[in-house]
């Protein structure tokens, strides 16, 4: 178990690392703020302007997909290689190296949060009323974060001994961009197939929190009950691959 | 107190590296061929609390390695090692310093990373910054630094982390004359608080001045464990 100190290290070490990925550029946080919004303009260029709509407000519906799944995307490949990026510290002190993966996951959650905020403004900008079922969608950005920690956990694990790992998973992530209804709304998929679409973490967190954001059409509980908990297998599963592999890892690098 | 009860560390040395799934799957049916490597060989010894332990061999004989066993950085594959007290591990000054941040920020970073808390920083902050003379540089960012001053640095955050064993490795070997004299009585000052402390050191007579006792490692294992002075003079015959 993680004890107090190794909060307050994790804590300074997420900190630190968000710190100086922007350090470096001159606009600073401002970039993980505009990144979000020149998106936006882009769907809406293509999704209003350009092409028909199928969904109401289909440019915050596509925004949401795409901020989460960057977050996605993003922090499992920061926490793939944070123990290896770290391998300089792992191999002088002893510290618990979950605490390494913890802590990039929430540096790309730090900015997933940012971006969450300039979303919630261009909702209110656009006429999305809130609702006091948005609340609720504290449930899939809990399930969302529970599962990408878990996969993270599983491919640092598995890092340290194959370094090609990365070219694989960012072909993965490429696919899982368009298995998961990121760009397109879940009705543009046959009935028949929602069996097999729903067997996607991924897909079903993203649908709730469409629901609870925009739609404001609660998803059922048993929906959201089975996504909590597939997120925490996932997320023990992960883990519990972390400790067997761990004793390995510092060999390894 | 640190009791080394039989430990014994290998490594398993690959005579083909293959550390890519691709590699992994192309050759799934063909063994990897491996050397073991005994780099600690069933070695047991007791240190009580206060002392302060020498330990010299020659380049592969296992000193680095022992240290990093005593850290916990790595496991041995037999043996057991049990130490009492908070351990600060010296084997590396200025772990995880970022030249994009300031000396301040390194501080909280490094100091935590050595078990310091929030809290504790603080208030050594002062005594930290005194330590390493580094004045108004604190808060310009590291890579401004000239490398003495990173050293200063570094050092002046390990030596106030609060622990009872000290695993130093060749730490005080860097710098100028003066800041060895002061690496020197800060050890010395160590011995005087009662804390325990292993030194690995190529430097005989550094080892000889600050550590009663010494060990010679030879190939793993232990040649001779003894007073300081017989044990660095077996070692200069062989």
């Amino acid at each position: 178990m993680l004890t107090k100190k190794d909060l307050i290290l994790i804590k300074k070490i997420s900190f630190v690392d968000f710190k100086l990925r922007f350090n470096s550029s001159v606009l600073g946080f401002v970039w993980s703020l505009l990144n979000p919004l020149l998106m936006l303009m882009v769907l809406f260029v293509v999704f209003s302007l350009l092409l028909k709509s199928p969904v109401e407000n289909y440019s915050l519906f596509v925004l949401l997909g795409i901020i989460s799944w960057n977050f996605f995307s993003v922090c499992t490949m920061n926490g793939m290689v944070s123990i290896l990026n770290k391998a300089s510290l792992i191999n002088k002190v002893y510290f618990k190296k979950e605490i390494l993966v913890i802590a990039s996951c929430l540096t790309a959650f730090y900015s997933f949060l940012l971006n969450l905020v300039v979303f919630f403004i261009i909702m209110l900008i656009s006429g999305v009323s809130f609702h006091y079922t948005n609340l609720y969608y504290l449930i899939p950005l809990f399930s969302l974060f529970i599962l990408t920690l878990g996969i993270s956990f599983c491919l640092s694990a598995f890092y340290t001994k194959f370094r090609d790992l990365n070219e694989i998973w960012t072909v993965l992530l490429q696919a899982g961009f368009f298995l998961a209804p990121i760009i397109y709304p879940i009705s543009m998929i046959p009935e028949n197939y929602f069996k097999f679409y729903f067997l996607n973490p991924f897909s079903r967190i993203l649908t709730e929190s469409r629901d609870f954001l925009i739609t404001q059409s609660a998803p059922s509980i048993r929906f959201v009950a089975i996504t909590v908990a597939m997120s925490i297998i996932i997320f023990l599963f992960g883990y519990i691959i972390f400790r067997i592999r761990e004793p390995k890892m510092v060999e390894e690098l | 107190m640190i009791k080394v009860d039989n430990v014994t560390k290998k490594f398993r040395i690959p005579h083909e590296k293959r550390n890519t799934v691709f590699e992994s799957l192309i050759n799934i049916f063909k063994p990897v061929n491996y050397e073991i490597f005994n780099a600690i060989n069933d070695i047991s010894f007791e240190v009580v609390a206060g002392e302060c332990i020498g330990v010299i061999g020659k380049n592969g004989s296992g000193k680095s390695t022992l240290l990093k066993l005593l850290a916990g950085i790595i496991r041995p594959n037999s043996g057991n090692i049990e130490i009492n007290g908070d351990i600060v591990p010296f084997l590396e000054l200025g772990l995880g310093f970022s030249g994009e941040l300031t000396g301040r920020d390194n501080i909280y970073l490094n100091g935590m990373l050595l078990g310091l808390t929030k809290k504790e920083i603080d208030k050594k902050f002062q005594e930290i910054v005194d330590f390493s003379e580094l004045g108004n540089f604190i808060d310009t960012k590291l890579k401004k630094y000239s490398s003495g001053m990173h050293l200063r640095l570094a050092f002046s955050i390990a030596i106030h982390a609060k622990g009872d064993v000290y695993l130093v490795d060749e730490v005080i070997a860097v710098g100028d004359n003066e800041f060895k004299e002061k690496c020197f009585d800060v050890f010395m000052n160590f011995k005087k608080q009662g804390k325990t402390i292993i030194f690995v050191s190529h430097s005989l007579d550094t080892i000889e001045e600050i550590c009663e006792k010494t060990i010679l490692l030879e190939r793993g294992k232990i040649r001779y464990f003894g007073k300081s002075k017989p044990v660095i003079g077996k070692y200069l015959q062989s």
